[in-house]
């Protein structure tokens, strides 16, 4: 059949000079056996202080990486000083140690081309160090340093506040950011330490003895999960890390609980006005936890609906067929402390705001009615096992993976049975978690651009929430005529 | 071929790779119809990562034609006479009967006010229903389809002004696959739901560049800089070139510029070279060869003195400066090298400390050299975003200071070293990621037109001296070949 249609073509594109070739084989009909292979997998120690290592030794490069992660998290600072985590995670880096400060530091790390990090997250602290193994020994000793002895200068806490500032001043500036963080405090709440955001008055209060405060209060061995990936012994290794965080003694830590998520249902429409062209869509409500027994079903569900890239159906219907949007898809995202958020986002012209939120609601509506096809399910389960590999592309994301997997209390062997379970997933527990974990009727709505400019009004799915976009107030102190 | 253990019982490595520089780990080949292959083993997971650079991009473009280049890599997905077609043969005459149909209706509306309105609504009507009617012959996706069902991750392409990538990463027992699907795009490739990827593209156009405040900038700085070559034109295209281009110029242009002469292949992973160049003489080998692409000629006059643009937007101040600069084939291409690692190569570098964390006037500053591209003479340019109170005016007089102590303060040698230091790290570095190597190997293979290019830099780089920076930045940072581009917020005066 292929050579039939090759040769009519040749007379059709006569610019194209020459014979056309046949196809060797046809990519619509190749198989190939499953990908045979036996990852590599992470020893774990754990140190006197408290302190588990993940350890994956790989000589291919003369590298070794850390990467730790720390219990902490922006979920945990006052309500009257959100920013506080943030800045206690980048001052410990920025500001260097009372042996090496933080300008000095710079540039001992950057002239061995080593690259140290640190920050705090929502629900995580990390810090990383990457460097060449001949200078492994001095770049353990300030990645150490930086753990457990930060000095928090003042003038670079001073630096830091003034950046956040600016950081707030310009958080406007992109429609796609207003989207995502409206989306949030709309499932959330405000307040909630899922949504909240920083302010000028929330950084303007927080001081040096704060930073201090929030850093021996979480920063304790007994708290650091590391995983140690590269060229190196093991044995050595271990001991190394032993004599480098030996004088760091284990600590106790108050992690209270989140404040409860209202989890009613909140159907609603909401408006941002900005003067751009294309109206930023996100669509959606409250998602599931990853330790939800679901969860492994949703993924698959999230993969057909959105989550996955050419074959997902949000991307044929509001990409391919109707030409509404270039990025267009869906995301359960993990819920680990609480659960996550289930998001449907897309960019469209604003004539045609009302045609693609329609397309949307359309295709969530069809995957919870209509049983999906064989195909479908296939097409969804061969795609994930066939990347699965993927999952072990290098000795640091095996090591990392163990680690986060012990830090997030999943078990060790969760990607295993994660695909054990996608296997067995039918089409019936598709449908079942659609019908529990999407629920149409009661979707939020938010679209950020010019109403004047829709193809219909926005109150078409509901009565409209305007939520103005609050102008920057200067914080106290500051003169703008400088 | 064995996989290398990472729990070796000795402890000991059994292959000291990292003692193997790159140039005795790539493995060429060119098929007797111009195309280029280079390969580099890699056998820590089963896995490998292909890419198909061709040498085309926006540079490539002719003005009334801008985002062809882009809009067919967007088109190159839409499948072949086989992928993405229920029956070719049928659904070719509807498309040649629906070009017809856009031509009519395009014409009419051309003559604006004088269009007959009667003839508009027919013509409208009969291009609509042709498109419904080819659309039952597409399989959608097709391609992404077969790529996805067999584990591929990373599947993406992009243009730029030198050239336009296709990469994918995938089990390495698939490169059967890939070889399959890519020989059959580049040599029957059909321009299907032509109409409506033009309207996606031009949602890229409004997402990346119309309402994003760094993306207007960055076109108008373009357009300020280049007044005759095309590196001033956008690579996404003007909305209304997009709404112009037809179908049959989008097919000549890929007729043109795709042929097997003007393509890269970059295979890395778990791979045999010997059996992988068979594999390839198999799939593309077939593949005619084609005239060279016409090559552009426009070169870009001497500026003669300083262009400044302003950009207004609903959003805070940035700004970005460029110079204009040789060619990547200059002998001061890698001098700039240098000069962009002493400017912004981390926290400790000349911009960041003086700009950031000294005056702190700036909450960012980077620079790049090779901007928009390489491969033509282009621009070495310097982004910076202020902190308020400070003013884009402000960081223009810090940034020319520090250019200004470039040209008259040597440079230590212990700077220089650092950054040597930071390109070897990274070149390490770059081994660990199949498809981040195959990316920098494509990239110099079809711009600097060999791959070599990387290897011999790092020499050139190190022969750089404390007088080559001086003397360049005396040649180059000078008011008359500055281009300034300023964003400013709308409504404020």
């Amino acid at each position: 059949m292929a050579g039939r249609v090759f040769i009519f073509m040749v007379a059709l594109l006569i610019s194209h000079a020459g014979v056309s070739p046949v196809l060797a084989a046809d990519p619509r009909t190749m198989t190939f056996p499953p990908v045979e292979f036996h990852p590599p997998a992470a020893e774990r120690v754990v140190l006197e202080n408290g302190m588990v290592l993940y350890l994956l030794d790989d000589h291919e490069l003369p590298l070794v990486r850390l990467h730790a992660m720390i219990r902490t998290g922006s979920v945990y600072e006052p309500a009257d000083k959100i920013g506080l985590a943030g800045l206690t995670g980048m001052g410990m880096r920025s500001g260097g140690s009372p042996s090496i400060l933080g300008d000095a530091l710079d540039e001992e790390l950057e002239f061995m081309a080593a690259e140290m990090s640190s920050l705090i997250g929502q629900d995580a602290g990390f810090a990383s160090l990457d460097v060449l193994k001949k200078d492994f020994d001095r770049g353990l000793a300030l990645f150490a340093d930086m753990l457990m002895h930060p000095a928090f200068p003042q003038d670079k806490l001073d630096l830091a506040k003034l950046q956040a500032f600016e950081g707030i001043r310009r958080r406007n500036d992109n429609p796609a950011g207003i989207a995502g963080r409206q989306f949030a405090i709309r499932v959330y709440g405000a307040d909630h330490p899922l949504a909240r955001e920083s302010t000028v008055e929330t950084i303007g209060r927080i001081t040096r003895d704060d930073l201090i405060a929030f850093h021996s209060a979480y920063y304790h061995p007994n708290a650091v999960i590391l995983s140690v990936s590269g060229d190196f012994k093991k044995r050595e290794m271990i001991e190394k890390i032993r004599r480098a965080f030996a004088n760091w003694p284990p600590g106790k830590q108050d992690l209270p609980p989140l404040p409860p998520i209202d989890d009613a249902l909140k159907p609603s429409v909401h408006l941002i006005e900005k003067d751009i062209s294309q109206t930023h869509l996100r669509i959606g409500h409250l998602g599931i936890r990853q330790d939800d027994p679901d969860y492994f079903a949703v993924t698959l569900l999230d993969d057909i609906l959105g989550n996955g890239g050419f074959r997902s159906r949000l991307f044929k219907e509001v990409r391919t067929r109707q030409g509404l949007a270039y990025s267009v898809g869906s995301i359960f995202t993990v819920g680990n402390l609480e659960r996550g958020l289930f998001i449907v986002y897309g960019e469209t012209k604003a004539p045609s705001t009302h045609q693609a939120i329609s397309a949307i609601e359309r295709e969530i509506n069809r995957i919870r009615t209509e049983p999906i096809t064989e195909e479908d399910l296939r097409l969804a389960k061969e795609s994930f096992l066939n990347s699965f590999v993927f999952s072990f592309s290098n000795s640091a994301q095996i090591a990392n993976r163990q680690a986060s997997l012990e830090y997030y209390g999943l078990p060790p062997d969760y990607l295993e049975r994660f695909r054990d379970r996608v296997v067995g997933v039918t089409r019936e527990e598709i449908r079942a978690v659609a019908q529990k974990h999407l629920r149409p009727e009661a979707l939020i709505i938010l679209a950020v651009g010019r109403p004047d400019r829709f193809d219909q009004p926005l109150s078409s799915f509901g009565s409209v929430n305007v939520i103005p976009l609050e102008p920057f107030r200067e914080p106290a102190g500051t003169s703008p005529s400088r | 071929m064995p996989v290398l253990s990472a729990e070796n019982p000795a402890g000991a490595p059994s292959v000291k790779h990292s003692e193997v520089g790159l140039a005795e780990r790539v493995v060429e080949h060119r098929l007797s119809n111009g195309l280029q292959l280079l390969m580099v083993e890699r056998h820590q997971t089963p896995v490998v990562s292909c890419i198909i650079a061709y040498k085309v991009g926006g540079v490539n473009e002719q003005p009334g034609m801008t985002g062809v280049a882009h809009l067919y890599e967007h088109l190159a997905f839409k499948g072949t006479q086989t992928i993405g077609t229920k029956d070719y043969r049928r659904e070719v005459a509807v498309l040649r009967q629906m070009d017809q149909a856009w031509s009519d209706l395009r014409k009419e509306r051309d003559k604006g006010p004088d269009a007959d309105p009667d003839k508009l609504t027919a013509y409208e009507k009969r291009f609509r229903d042709l498109e419904r009617e080819s659309e039952t012959y597409v399989v959608p996706n097709e391609v992404g389809e077969i790529y996805e069902r067999n584990g591929a991750v990373g599947l993406n392409a992009t243009t730029g002004k030198d050239l336009t990538r296709y990469v994918v990463s995938l089990p390495a027992n698939r490169l059967e696959l890939w070889a399959a699907i890519e020989s059959d795009r580049m040599a029957h490739a059909v321009l299907r739901e032509f109409y409506k990827e033009k309207n996606v593209v031009l949602e890229e156009r409004r997402l990346r560049y119309e309402n994003s405040p760094s993306g207007r900038l960055y076109e108008a700085f373009l357009s300020a800089a280049f007044s005759a070559h095309p590196y001033g034109m956008p690579v996404i295209g003007w909305t209304s070139d997009l709404e112009a281009l037809s179908r049959a110029q989008t097919e000549t242009f890929f007729r043109t510029y795709y042929g097997p002469g003007n393509a890269v292949i970059a295979i890395m992973g778990d791979i045999d070279p010997r059996a992988t160049i068979r594999l390839m003489e198999r799939y593309f080998g077939a593949i005619p060869m084609q005239p060279p692409p016409p090559a552009v000629v426009t070169i870009e006059p001497d500026q003669a003195g300083e262009r400044r643009a302003e950009v207004e937007f609903e959003a805070e101040p940035s700004v970005l400066i460029g110079y204009h600069r040789p060619a990547l084939d200059h002998p001061d291409d890698a001098v700039f090298d240098v000069i962009d690692s002493l400017l912004s190569g981390g926290r400790s570098s000349r911009l960041y400390k003086t700009l950031v964390k000294e005056k702190q006037r700036a909450v960012n500053v980077s620079t790049s050299t090779g901007v928009p591209g390489a491969r033509y003479p282009n621009l070495f340019m310097i982004q910076a975003t202020p902190r308020f109170p400070h003013t884009p005016n402000e960081l223009e007089t810090a940034i020319y200071a520090e250019l200004d102590r470039l040209k008259t303060e040597p440079v230590q040698p212990r700077e220089l070293q650092k950054g040597l230091n930071n390109l070897d790290a990274d070149r390490i570095r770059s081994l660990d990621s199949n498809s981040g190597l195959a990316s920098h190997l494509s990239y110099f293979q079809a711009v600097a037109g060999t791959w070599r290019y990387l290897p011999e830099n790092r020499e050139r780089i190190a022969r750089v001296k404390a007088e080559d920076v001086s003397r360049v930045a005396r040649q180059y940072f000078v008011k008359s070949n500055r281009v300034v581009a300023t964003l400013v917020k709308k409504g404020k005066d």
